[in-house]
C-alpha cells in the first residue's frame, strides 16, 4: 500500500481477514468455564403465563440454572426503554408499556422470552429449554395496527388505552386544508409499506463475563454502538455502573439498524453471568433472529396531494398508522415521526404540509430502525404520489417533477428540515441520460412485439442523514446527543492510531478513515490503524447508523487531525527555525516553503515524544482528541430510474436496467460508496419485489425462516449503473453526505412506479410478487382474456 | 386453515359410529399416535408424534367430543402441546350418512398452529394435515370394514398370484439368447406392464397388512424383477 488519500479507490484493508475466514466475531469468543444460554420462548402472540415448571430441566445433567422474570425483577434489573420521547398532538407524552427482559406475566408477541436456561453446552441448554414446561392461558391477539385502534380490539398494555402509543402531528394543518380547498386537482392514494426483517448475515450474539474479584462485567456483543449499549445497560437496566462494565463489539457481520438496540438477550446474558458465576454465551439462531430482531417499516398511509391549475403542488396531507409491535424498542418512536414526516417534502417545493402519525401496539415483534428508518417510508409515499399525480394530470413524470423541484438553497420545508445544498436537476439529467429515457418508447414497442410489458419508473429521493445535531434532536425528544468523538494518537515511530466512536460492521471504516490520515500527512494507509468497538479503548462514541460515520465520525477525525497537524507544524517550525506558517506537509515530509529544509513526519513524532527540544511551554506527545457535533443533517439526494419488463403470462418482473444517480457530496472512496449503494439498492428492490414479514391473524409469524422469507438473490437484480454528481455539504469540513441508506430509501418507489407503468394499473402493493403483478396486470390487459 | 373430506366406508353406520368412539381403534388409526386413553365418555388424552417439515415433536393433548348426535354426527376438538415445537389445536365436524350398506363419512376440520410449527412449517401444514386425515380415514375404513376388504384381497390374490407366478416362471426359464431383438422388446414391454400392475396391487394389499403383509408381496416383486433383468441382459 502507499499513499491513498481522498478519492482513491483503495482496496479494503479489512477484507483480507473477512474473506479468508479470519474475522473475529462474538461467537468466536471462547472463555474458560463458559456456559451457554438458551431462551424459552412463547409460542403464543398474546397469552397469560399461568405457570413455569423448570423442574425437569433443572434435573438434567449439565444444567446450571433456569432463570425467569421473577429472579430478574428481584435482582433489580430494569425494564427496556424507548430513548426518544415523542408527544402526542395534545401535548401528552407517549404511552410506553412495560417491557421486561424476561416476561413472567403476559407475553405479547410470538417468540418473546419467558425463561433462560444456562447449561454447560449449547445443545444441553437447548434441550433443557425444551424441557421447561410453561402453561399459558391464551388471550385474543391483534396483528393489524389499524384494527388495533378500533373499539373492542384486544388490549396490549394498560399504559396505552386503545393500543395507541401516540397521536402525533407535524406541519400546519390550517394552511394545508386551505391549499386543498382551493386545489384544482387532488390525488389521493392509500399506500402500504410492508414489514421487513433486517437479516444481517451474522445473527445477534453475546458473551458476558462477570469478574467476581473486580465486580466488573465484560460484554462481547454484536452492537453497532457499544458505548450506547453500555450507557443504556448502566443507566436504565441497572446491570452495572459504567466504570464496571466494558462493552466490546468486535467484528460484526452487518446490522442495518437491527444491532443499534439493546435487546433482552444481552441484558439477560450479563445478569446471568453474575448469577451463575461463569461466563455466558448466547448466539441467536436464524429463526430467533426473525422473531426478535427489531423489524422495519409496517406503515399504512393515506396521502393526498393538492395541485393548482398549473400543476404546481400546493399542499400535501398525510395520515399514517405505524405499527410498532408489542413493545417500544430503543428508538422506535423517532422512526415514524422525526425520521419520516420531516422528509415528506421530498425534492419539492411544497408550501403546506400536514402529517398525522398514529403509533400503535400490536402482538408482533417490535419495530424500529431498519436501513433508512422512516425515510424509505416517506420517499415511498412522496414518489408514488408524485408519479401518480403526474399520470392523473397527463403530464410527463419528468416534467412534473421539474416543475416542482426545490432549486434554491438553503430551503426551509414546512416540516422542520432545512435543505442546505443540492442540485436535483443534475441527478435527474444524469439518470435520464444513462437509462436512455428518450429511447424508452421504442424499447416498449419492441418488448410489446415479444408479448412483454415494459415500464419506466423514476424516484427522486432526498434524505436526511449524518445523524444528527445534538441540540436539534434534543429539542425533538432524543435522550442522547448525536455527536461523534475521535482521537488521533501518533506513536513515537510515526505510525498512527485513530480511535473512533463510529463502529464498522461492514462499512469499511478501517480503509476510508485511514485514507483521511493518508491524505493529511502523506503517509501510507498501512501505517494507520483504526481502533473502534471497545469502550475501554475509545472513551465515548455514538456508533454507526443513520449514515453518520462519514459526515459525523470522519468530521471528528478531521478535527483531531487539525490539532495534530498544528502541533506537528509547531514542532517542525521550532526544530527547523522557521515560521509555523511556512511549514508545508507533503508526502510524509514537513518542509519549510521555499527552502530545502525538511523533516519527516516520523522524525517530528519522535521529537514530540523524546521531548528533548520542544517549543517553550509545549507538552510532550502527539495525541489529540476531538468531538464533532454537526450543525445540520446532511441531505443526500438523487434520481433512481428503473426499467422493468413484465411477463403478462406469469407476472414475473425482470429489472432490465437500473440507474442510480446520487449526490453524496465529497466521496472519500468511490469503490466503498458503490458497495454501499449496491447493498442499499438490493435491499430496496428486495422490499419492492420479494420481502415480507407475514403474520397470520393469531400473531404467528409465518415467514420465520428463509423457506418463507424471500431475500433478494443475485439473479433478482440487474447490474446497476451508478453515477454521482457533487454538491458539497456546507455543514461539515469535508463536504460529505451519507451514502449508507440512500439505495434502500430511493429504490422501492422506482421499482413500483416502473411496474405500474408497465401493467397500466396503479393499484399494486409491495412486495410486487409475480402473483400480485399477474393479478394486477390482468385487470388492465385487453389481451389477458379470462 | 380448513380442510374437508369425504370417505366411503364399507360398513353400516352403527358400526362406524361405535368405532369412532373406540379409543383402541382411534389409537391404531391416528398416524403417530402412541397413547390414547379415555378419561370420560367424551374426553380422551393422547400423545402423538408428528413431523411437519423440519419440525418433529411429540404432542401431548386432550381430545373432547361435543355435540354428540349418535349415530349421525359429532364434533371433535383437540389441543396438543409440542414443547418448543409449538402447539396445534383444532376441531372437526364429522357427519355420517347411510348409503345402502355403506356409510359416507364427511368432515370439515379447522386447525391452528403456533410456535416453531407455524414459523417453519406453515407452508407444509396444509398438506401434512390432509395427508394425516387421509391416512387416518384410510386406516379407519380398513379397520371398520375389515372382513370385506380381506375378501377383496383374497380375490386379488386368486387372480394375481398365479398370473404373476406364471409370468415370472415363463420369463425366468426362457433363454434370451434364442430370441430375436423384437421378441426381447415385446417381453420387456410385457414385463414392464406386469411389473407396474403388480406393484400397484402389492401396494394396495400390503397397505392393508393382509396376505402375509408387505414381506410376501415384496418377494413376488423381487422375483419378477430378477426375471426381467435376466431377459434384458
Amino acid at each position: 500500500m502507499g499513499v491513498e488519500g481522498i478519492g482513491a479507490r483503495a482496496l479494503r484493508k479489512e477484507d483480507k481477514r473477512f474473506i479468508t475466514g479470519k474475522g473475529k466475531y462474538t461467537d468466536d469468543k471462547v472463555l474458560p468455564r463458559m456456559t451457554y444460554a438458551a431462551f424459552v420462548r412463547s409460542p403464543h402472540a398474546h397469552a397469560k403465563i399461568t405457570n413455569i415448571d423448570a423442574s425437569a430441566a433443572l434435573e438434567m445433567p449439565g444444567v446450571e440454572a433456569v432463570l425467569t422474570g421473577h429472579e430478574l425483577v428481584a435482582d433489580g434489573i430494569g425494564n427496556l426503554i424507548c430513548g426518544w420521547m415523542v408527544h402526542s398532538k395534545d401535548g401528552s407524552p407517549m404511552n410506553m408499556g412495560a417491557w421486561r427482559a424476561l416476561e413472567s406475566e403476559i407475553v405479547r408477541h410470538t417468540g418473546q422470552a419467558v425463561a433462560v436456561v444456562i447449561a454447560d453446552t449449547q445443545e444441553l441448554a437447548r434441550d433443557a429449554a425444551d424441557a421447561v414446561n410453561v402453561d399459558y392461558e391464551e388471550l385474543p391477539a391483534i396483528v393489524s395496527a389499524s384494527a388495533a385502534l378500533l373499539d373492542g380490539a384486544p388490549q396490549l398494555h394498560p399504559e396505552a388505552p386503545n393500543n395507541l402509543i401516540f397521536d402525533w402531528e407535524i406541519g400546519d394543518e390550517a394552511s394545508t386544508d386551505a391549499a386543498f380547498a382551493s386545489a384544482s386537482h387532488v390525488t389521493r392514494m392509500e399506500i402500504e409499506n410492508n414489514r421487513l426483517v433486517p437479516n444481517p448475515m451474522e445473527p445477534r450474539a453475546a458473551v458476558a463475563d462477570y469478574d467476581v474479584a473486580e465486580e466488573h462485567y465484560t460484554l462481547y456483543t454484536t452492537s453497532q454502538n457499544p458505548h450506547v449499549a453500555r450507557l443504556v445497560l448502566s443507566a436504565f437496566y441497572n446491570v452495572a455502573p459504567e466504570h464496571k462494565l466494558r462493552v466490546i463489539a468486535p467484528d460484526v457481520g452487518g446490522g442495518f439498524g437491527s444491532k443499534i438496540f439493546i435487546y433482552p438477550e444481552e441484558i439477560v446474558a450479563l445478569w446471568a453471568s453474575k448469577r451463575v458465576g461463569r461466563p455466558v454465551k448466547w448466539v441467536s439462531d436464524r429463526t430467533e433472529a426473525f422473531l426478535t430482531d427489531a423489524h422495519g417499516r409496517d406503515h399504512k398511509t393515506v396521502a393526498e396531494l393538492a395541485l393548482d391549475a398549473n400543476n404546481k403542488i400546493t399542499g400535501f396531507r398525510v395520515k399514517t398508522v405505524a405499527n410498532l409491535g408489542a413493545y417500544m424498542s430503543l428508538f422506535s418512536s423517532s422512526v415514524p415521526t422525526y425520521l419520516y414526516a420531516t422528509l415528506l417534502s421530498g425534492q419539492y417545493d411544497i408550501p403546506a404540509i400536514h402529517a398525522n402519525v398514529k403509533a400503535v401496539y400490536t402482538n408482533t415483534t417490535p419495530v424500529d430502525a431498519y436501513r433508512g428508518a422512516g425515510r424509505p417510508e416517506a420517499t415511498f409515499v412522496v414518489e408514488r404520489i408524485i408519479e401518480t399525480a403526474a399520470r392523473e394530470v397527463g403530464m410527463s413524470p419528468v416534467d412534473f417533477r421539474r416543475q416542482n423541484f426545490v432549486r434554491s438553497f438553503p430551503h426551509q420545508t414546512p416540516v422542520i428540515m432545512c435543505y442546505d445544498a443540492g442540485d436535483h436537476d443534475a441527478t435527474l439529467d444524469a439518470a435520464l441520460k444513462a437509462i436512455d429515457y428518450d429511447g424508452f418508447p421504442a424499447r416498449k414497442s419492441e418488448a410489446a412485439s415479444r408479448g412483454k410489458l415494459r415500464g419506466m419508473g423514476l424516484s427522486c429521493y432526498i434524505e436526511a442523514c449524518g445523524i444528527a445535531p445534538s441540540a436539534a434532536v434534543g429539542s425533538l425528544g432524543a435522550g442522547v446527543g448525536l455527536w461523534e468523538s475521535a482521537e488521533v494518537r501518533v506513536n513515537p515511530v510515526g505510525t498512527i492510531e485513530v480511535l473512533t466512536g463510529s463502529h464498522s460492521h461492514g462499512q469499511g471504516h478501517e480503509t476510508t478513515f485511514a485514507q483521511l490520515v493518508s491524505e493529511r500527512f502523506g503517509v501510507g494507509t498501512e501505517t494507520v490503524a483504526i481502533v473502534h468497538g471497545d469502550t475501554d479503548k475509545v472513551q465515548f462514541g455514538m456508533g454507526t447508523y443513520g449514515s453518520r460515520s462519514g459526515a459525523v465520525g470522519m468530521s471528528a477525525i478531521v478535527k483531531a487531525l487539525d490539532k495534530v497537524e498544528a502541533k506537528a507544524k509547531r514542532i517542525a517550525a521550532h526544530l527547523m527555525e522557521a515560521s509555523e506558517g511556512d511549514i508545508q506537509i507533503e508526502g510524509g515530509v514537513l518542509k519549510v516553503a521555499g527552502t530545502d529544509k525538511k523533516l519527516s513526519f516520523s522524525e517530528i513524532a519522535l521529537a514530540a515524544y523524546t521531548a528533548h527540544n520542544l517549543p517553550e511551554g509545549m507538552e510532550p506527545g502527539l495525541k489529540e482528541g476531538a468531538f464533532y457535533d454537526p450543525t445540520n443533517f446532511t441531505f443526500p439526494s438523487g434520481t433512481y430510474a428503473c426499467e422493468v419488463e413484465v411477463d403478462p403470462d406469469t407476472g414475473k418482473t425482470e429489472i432490465v436496467n437500473f440507474v442510480a444517480a446520487d449526490d453524496f457530496g465529497k466521496i472519500i472512496n468511490p469503490m466503498i460508496v458503490e458497495g454501499q449503494v449496491h447493498g442499499g439498492l438490493t435491499q430496496g428492490i428486495g422490499q419492492a419485489l420479494l420481502e415480507n414479514a407475514a403474520y397470520d391473524e393469531n400473531g404467528q409469524l409465518l415467514s420465520a425462516s428463509y423457506m418463507d422469507y424471500a431475500m433478494p438473490r443475485a439473479d433478482d437484480v440487474p447490474s446497476y449503473q451508478l453515477l454521482t454528481t457533487e454538491t458539497l455539504c456546507p455543514g461539515n469540513p469535508l463536504g460529505m453526505k451519507g451514502c449508507g441508506e440512500a439505495g434502500a430509501i430511493g429504490s422501492p418507489p422506482a421499482v413500483i412506479n416502473a411496474i405500474t407503468d408497465a401493467i397500466n394499473n396503479n393499484d399494486l402493493a409491495m412486495p410486487a410478487t409475480a402473483e400480485r403483478v399477474w393479478r394486477a396486470s390482468r385487470g388492465a390487459l385487453p389481451q389477458a382474456a379470462e | 386453515m380448513d380442510i374437508q373430506g369425504e370417505h366411503r366406508i364399507a360398513a353400516p353406520r352403527e358400526t362406524v359410529w361405535l368405532a369412532l368412539n373406540d379409543p383402541q381403534i382411534l389409537r391404531e388409526c391416528i398416524p403417530g399416535c402412541e397413547t390414547l386413553e379415555k378419561s370420560s365418555d367424551t374426553e380422551m388424552q393422547a400423545a402423538v408424534t408428528s413431523k411437519i417439515g423440519p419440525v418433529k415433536a411429540k404432542f401431548k393433548g386432550s381430545v373432547t367430543l361435543q355435540d354428540l348426535n349418535p349415530p349421525e354426527s359429532y364434533r371433535i376438538v383437540g389441543e396438543g402441546k409440542g414443547g418448543v415445537a409449538g402447539f396445534a389445536k383444532g376441531g372437526a365436524d364429522v357427519h355420517l350418512a347411510e348409503d345402502g350398506t355403506d356409510t359416507i363419512l364427511t368432515y370439515t376440520a379447522s386447525a391452528q398452529v403456533g410456535g416453531k410449527l407455524a414459523q417453519l412449517g406453515s407452508r407444509l401444514i396444509d398438506s401434512t394435515a390432509r395427508k394425516m386425515a387421509d391416512d387416518f380415514f384410510r386406516a379407519f375404513s380398513e379397520k371398520v370394514a375389515g372382513p370385506q376388504s380381506e375378501e377383496l384381497a383374497t380375490e386379488l390374490q386368486d387372480e394375481l398370484d398365479p398370473a404373476l407366478a406364471e409370468e415370472a416362471r415363463h420369463i425366468a426359464t426362457e433363454d434370451a439368447a434364442y430370441h430375436t431383438a423384437d421378441a426381447v422388446e415385446d417381453v420387456e414391454h410385457a414385463i414392464e406392464e406386469q411389473l407396474q400392475d403388480a406393484e400397484e396391487r402389492v401396494e394396495v394389499a400390503a397397505g392393508r397388512g393382509f396376505l402375509g403383509g408387505p414381506y410376501m408381496w415384496g418377494l413376488i416383486v423381487l422375483a419378477v424383477m430378477i426375471a426381467a433383468l435376466a431377459v434384458m441382459n
